[in-house]
């Protein structure tokens, strides 16, 4: 993002909610900056979204950062895949920050087991009825609409879902705060939905394709997550080695220390091959879906953050635990490896692609 | 079941074992390896490799069990022309990558 991009942000304090700093993006136009028509008709310009996140990242909270990273990378795209007045005008509200959108798949059942969620939508001619319950989802307290991602037959086949635009002061439509200090600022919570009667232009794309296009877009909702990473750890280790740098020990710095630098040292090689992975897989994700590369990157995430937040944690010493100070970050950090597809979910993922990213490593001359 | 389908749905079989397959109208798909993200992929690749939409009322398990109800379903979508007809038989499909090539 160029530097006078960002005077928008300077204005708000630290402590600003993500729903303030998805508002403050959205009036200065940096939301629709992100995609590549404009109008996250077409998906992200994934220079763009990285620089965009990282802008956010270094002035904001974690959770106003997941807040903004949801709705840019996964909630926006899937509203575009909805032709009606409906769901365009929510859109364009959503994109001039007017109004901010939850992305609601996760069930009362498991993450890791998307198929057996409960939530049902009943379809009629005209008219549709969405009953059911979301747990843990980011600016549910604030947001305008929800997607909902619903089964309208039961049963697990990937055919069996379909997107839903349910307005938030809908009748039926109850919501919750979560009860988390660590999240509260991405407007984290619950909601259940009693009955809640729309009219069928709230359909959002196919009927069926629920899980095709939750598929297609939480492949770049990863790559976001690894472009957020590679800002998050960039910011903390430069904290970090500004902090070891003042913090006298003996004669010199605690920087100073071998056991300090090596240790440091490690941290920077992994954000090294993170940042790699990102420059060699953000292209496939972006443009083409790719969901083998959006699960690298995430299954990559994941543990880099773990590590370097940990080592840092480590190296800070008990100044680490000072309120807003890394040992919080770092439990708020648990994200990376948990929201957007656990670790255990995008590695299996990974592991059923496994003869064609092998094949993918052969250098040109041993193709067979 | 015309060469393209069987050559685009080749790469998904997984379980297929080291020798070719010849692919029936009865060939089951989930049992080769075609679990859920795996036919959401190929949904995406017949809609793109054909330029059709598969009607939402076929968005089935049913239409995705075996590889001759997919086929109908794809052949129901096809110009006359195409020569699709959707009872065509077996076709064998030795080593054909997703291009449709020979990679043997």
């Amino acid at each position: 993002m160029p530097e006078h991009g960002s005077a928008p942000l300077d204005a708000l304090p630290p402590t600003a909610s993500g729903s303030q700093v998805w508002a403050a993006l959205g009036r200065a136009g940096l939301i629709a900056e992100v995609y590549r028509d404009g109008a996250a008709g077409t998906g992200v310009d994934p220079g763009r979204l990285a620089g965009l996140l990282g802008a956010v990242d270094a002035r904001f909270s974690l959770a106003a950062t997941l807040s903004a990273s949801v709705q840019l990378a996964t909630a926006l795209p899937l509203l575009a895949t909805g032709r009606t007045p409906v769901a365009r005008q929510a859109l364009e509200r959503a994109l001039s920050g007017r109004a901010t959108l939850a992305l609601a798949a996760t069930d009362v059942t498991a993450g890791t087991d998307l198929t057996a969620l409960r939530t049902e939508v009943r379809l009629d001619d005209d008219a549709l009825e969405v009953t059911g319950e979301k747990n843990w989802i980011a600016n549910t307290v604030t947001a305008e609409h929800f997607l909902v991602l619903a089964r309208h037959r039961p049963g697990r086949h990937f055919t069996h879902f379909t997107w839903v635009l349910v307005p938030a002061d809908a009748p039926g439509v109850t919501v919750r705060p979560a009860d988390s200090a660590l999240f509260a600022d991405s407007g984290a919570g619950h909601v259940t939905f009693d009955r809640v009667r729309l009219g069928r232009d709230h359909v959002l794309g196919r009927t069926g394709f629920g899980l095709p296009l939750f598929a297609r877009h939480i492949a770049t909702e990863r790559l976001a997550g690894a472009q957020w990473a590679v800002a998050l750890c960039r910011r903390v280790l430069t904290d970090t080695h500004r902090h070891l740098a003042g913090r006298a020990h003996g004669d010199g710095t605690l920087w100073h220390l071998d056991a300090v630098r090596q240790r440091f040292a490690a941290c920077l090689v992994r954000v090294r091959e993170l940042h790699a992975l990102v420059g060699a897989l953000a292209k496939e994700v972006a443009e083409h879906h790719d969901t083998t590369a959006a699960a690298t990157l995430k299954a990559a995430a994941g543990p880099t953050v773990q590590h370097v937040l940990t080592t840092c944690g480590q190296l800070w010493g008990a100044a680490g635990f000072a309120t807003g100070g890394i040992q919080e970050l770092r439990a708020q950090a648990a994200l990376f490896g948990i929201g957007g597809g656990a670790d255990e979910v995008v590695l299996g993922t990974l592991a059923d692609a496994a003869e064609s990213v092998l094949a993918g490593l052969a250098p040109p001359d041993t193709a067979r | 079941m015309d060469a393209r389908f069987t050559a685009l749905l080749r790469p998904f079989l997984k379980h297929t074992g080291p020798d070719d397959l010849t692919l029936t109208p009865d060939t089951d798909l989930r049992a080769l390896g075609v679990d859920s993200m795996q036919a959401i992929e190929l949904l995406f690749a017949v809609e793109d490799t054909y330029g059709i939409t598969l009607p939402d009322e076929e968005l089935n398990d049913t239409t995705f069990a075996t590889a001759g109800s997919l086929w109908r379903v794809i052949a129901a979508q096809l110009p006359e022309e195409a020569g699709a007809r959707p009872d065509d038989g077996p076709v064998s499909a030795p080593g054909t990558g997703a291009d449709g090539r020979a990679t043997a």
